[in-house]
């Protein structure tokens, strides 16, 4: 009886227009008001205990992340290296396309930014070789959702906070089947490309990719602070999301320097000499190559005895002088050591000029209107999915305390549900769910009815996350509400239903690795089970 | 009901933001985003100090977490208002878009209520005995409740000078962070009630985002048309 009133109130609020925060809510509280006996005063209590959830706090830190690396130049560097590595294929800036949306997701976690972000250079430039409008917009709607299923992804931490399964495994578990959905999407654009005849970019050479991943190595480098700092069981995951933030704030203000009070200014100007440049630029190889061996050296061998920070700092600095001499020699044209030490005092000024000016623009980098927007707008997405977040936990709390996913449980078993039957129900539950609700919303309702019974059926709860999250993605590329179909439409100027044609082939694609996804489990969960051991299922 | 003063503690809030909006309405849009962003970088800026701290330098503040955890909810409470001014919640505005528009400004109303409702109920349930429910209390009467008693947080405790200068206790109380419910639910009652004055004139039409992307789809709006 409760539990009849208290959905059809949510569904009759949410399309009445009403915040979905609010429907979740007001039906939730209005049920506990009239049909329990706990006193609001507890439900005003958890709102706020909610709100402090520790596992839900990665949130707004990848967010700020994402946030701080979607300025343009990031996704420029990225496509830059997608071409060079697989532009030459035929079909190969549509490939290019589908591998910087993959490597762009794995910065930021969010579907819509990606799209905007790699769409508004890939398109343009896709056209300008003589793909139709059609086929680019189609596509980069649908490589965008990549975005929630390559880590981080802040849906899996919803669903790992929902259920209280580990966010290290989940993002584990995202990373093949990530690939494998963008090896399906360059596949299929591969035949297209075969029948259609479509163009395919010059070979540049590995010096090429080489140039290309260095200059996007700076942002790339980010997804190994999150997985490798969780998985060398250094940091949780919260606080490799906190160490992000402050990463991708340092890199997108100091080094790429494209938004801040240093916007524009070049690392090494036109009036510089050759050797200075020279010398510059191994002391930037040597300096950079000594931070990531600590870094990693750090994750690597933090469970290991033995291994002193003064051991690493010696085998670091040894790599990199290293690195120095044979930089300088390579671009050395008689590869003279001795010329070594000129080529570095003669970059001395180049250095003083770039650190002068980073110590001046110190305090102003905290405190300049391009921070503060982005600051704000992360501040925002945060608190509207995270209120959405909050009134879901409220939620899923009544359905709980009423008993609900154990009657429904008991149902589908009476039933005779297998896991095999089982997973097509949640997959058509999940598919017109997602056509309505945003996902971690969704997610939240849905996993403690669901979750409970997928466990007496022995489904793996790392491999009904990523179903889970396979699902949201296609929500995300089908109408009515599909949040990529809308933008795509609004950066194209393309009506919706041209977007949604467009975008319909590939949908099929991502259909048929949704099925792949259901019915062979070890596609997600044997990473992390070969990295983190065999996981406890403690129910 | 036991003590009035919280609830006209609250109302003088909400009072103080309203006079002040009537004379300068951009001041207080920047208050409000000034203080989100702030806490914003002070959750990330102890985080991150934490974790350099403790792997670093094997050190730490024992109540960084709970301070941040704190931080992270008052973000949120308070946040929820600017986010229904600035209309950033999400909504499922596909079946309303179809009513006519007399109908479609009634539902707009009845949307902008509901928020309304929620933000009095959580305040105090105590009214809706009135209409049969057998609920009592609220966040003003946990709050009260939790001030009277006094009682301090887990880790979170003054330094020893201000302990020892003004003679507080031990730990901070629970009521301070425990202070933005009242405050935050009442700025979104407040908020919903602006609302519905805007939608009622005419002003406003929803109280809704139709999906989370709304605003980088106008800033970028047809970058790419032909």
């Amino acid at each position: 009886m409760e539990s009849v009133i208290l959905f059809v109130m949510v569904l009759t609020l949410l399309f009445l227009g009403v915040p979905v925060a609010v429907s979740l809510g007001l039906s939730s509280i209005l049920v506990i008001a009239f049909f329990s006996s706990d006193s609001m005063s507890s439900v005003a209590l958890q709102l706020f205990t909610a709100s402090q959830n520790y596992t839900l706090l990665a949130i707004p830190f990848f967010i700020l992340a994402s946030a701080f690396m979607s300025t343009g130049g990031v996704a420029k560097r990225i496509i830059r290296f997608a071409i060079a590595t697989v532009g030459h294929f035929r079909g190969g800036l549509a490939m290019a396309s589908v591998l910087a949306c993959m490597l762009f997701a794995a910065l930021s976690g969010s579907s819509p930014a990606t799209v905007v972000a790699i769409g508004t250079i890939a398109i343009a430039a896709m056209r300008q070789v003589g793909y139709s409008k059609e086929f680019a917009a189609g596509l980069i709607a649908n490589a965008g959702t990549l975005g929630i299923l390559i880590p981080p992804s802040i849906v899996m931490v919803v669903y790992a906070a929902a259920t209280n399964v580990s966010v290290g495994r989940m993002f584990l578990a995202g990373v093949i089947p990530g690939l494998v959905a963008g090896l399906m999407l360059m596949i299929a654009i591969y035949v297209v490309a075969r029948i259609k005849n479509l163009p395919s970019e010059p070979w540049r050479g590995f010096g090429e990719i080489l140039q290309g991943g260095k200059e996007a190595g700076w942002g790339l480098f980010l997804i190994i602070i999150i997985l490798g700092g969780i998985y060398g069981g250094v940091f949780t995951p919260t606080e490799a999301a906190a160490v992000a933030a402050v990463y991708s704030f340092f890199i997108a203000i100091f080094i790429y320097r494209d938004m801040g009070p240093m916007a524009g200014v070049r690392w090494i100007q036109e009036s510089d000499s050759k050797s200075a440049r020279i010398g510059f630029s191994s002391l930037v190889y040597a300096v950079a190559i000594f931070f990531v061996w600590m870094i990693l050296s750090f994750f690597a061998t933090s469970e290991m005895q033995g291994v002193t920070f003064e051991g690493r700092a010696l085998a670091g600095l040894g790599i990199s002088l290293a690195i120095l001499v044979t930089y300088s020699m390579l671009r050395d044209k008689g590869s003279n050591p001795m010329h070594i030490p000129g080529y570095l005092a003669a970059s001395l000024p180049v250095w003083k000029r770039n650190l002068g000016l980073m110590g001046r623009n110190f305090l102003a980098a905290f405190f300049n209107p391009d921070t503060r927007k982005v600051m704000v707008d992360a501040s925002k997405t945060t608190i509207m999915l995270m209120f959405i977040i909050v009134n879901a936990l409220l939620f899923a709390h009544v359905l709980t305390s009423e008993r609900i996913p154990d009657a429904i449980t008991a149902v589908m078993l009476d039933y005779g549900f297998t896991w095999f039957t089982f997973l097509i129900a949640v997959n058509i539950l999940l598919l017109i769910g997602g056509q309505f609700m945003e996902p971690s919303g969704l997610l939240l309702i849905v996993a403690p009815v669901v979750f409970p019974i997928a466990m007496q059926l022995g489904v793996d709860p790392i491999h009904l996350g990523i179903i889970m999250v396979v699902n949201m993605e296609i929500g995300m590329i089908t109408p009515p509400i599909g949040l990529n179909l809308f933008v795509t439409a609004g950066i194209t100027g393309m009506s919706l239903v041209k977007v949604v044609k467009a975008a319909m082939p590939f949908v099929a694609v991502l259909f048929l690795f949704l099925i792949m996804v259901t019915y062979i489990p070890i596609m997600s969960t044997w990473l992390p089970t070969l990295l983190m051991g065999p996981e406890i299922v403690t129910r | 009901m036991n003590a009035l003063w919280p609830y006209l503690g609250m109302l003088l809030v909400i009072l103080l933001i309203y006079l002040w909006e009537r004379k300068n309405p951009a001041a207080v849009t920047r208050f409000e985003e000034n203080v989100i962003a702030t806490l914003m970088a002070l959750i990330t800026a102890v985080s991150f100090v934490q974790v350099i701290a403790r792997y670093g330098f094997n050190t730490g503040w024992g109540g960084a977490l709970e301070f941040t955890r704190i931080l992270f909810a008052w973000l949120i409470l308070f946040g929820m208002s600017y986010a229904l001014k600035i209309n950033a919640h999400l909504g499922v505005d596909a079946f309303i878009q179809m009513l006519p528009r007399n109908a479609f400004r009634y539902v707009a109303l009845f949307g902008a209520l509901c928020c309304f409702l929620y933000a009095t109920i959580l305040i105090s349930a105590t009214w809706l005995e009135f209409f049969g429910a057998n609920s009592k209390g609220g966040a003003v009467d946990y709050w009260s409740k939790t001030y009277k008693l006094g009682i301090g947080l887990d880790d979170l405790r003054y330094p020893e000078w201000m302990q020892q200068s003004f003679g507080l206790q031990e730990r901070v109380q629970r009521w301070i962070a425990y202070l933005i419910l009242p405050i935050g639910l009442g700025l979104f009652g407040f908020r919903a009630l602006q609302a519905m004055g805007a939608i009622w004139r005419g002003e406003k039409q929803l109280i809704i985002a139709g999906h989370e992307a709304e605003e980088l789809v106008a800033e970028n709006k047809d970058i790419l048309k032909d």
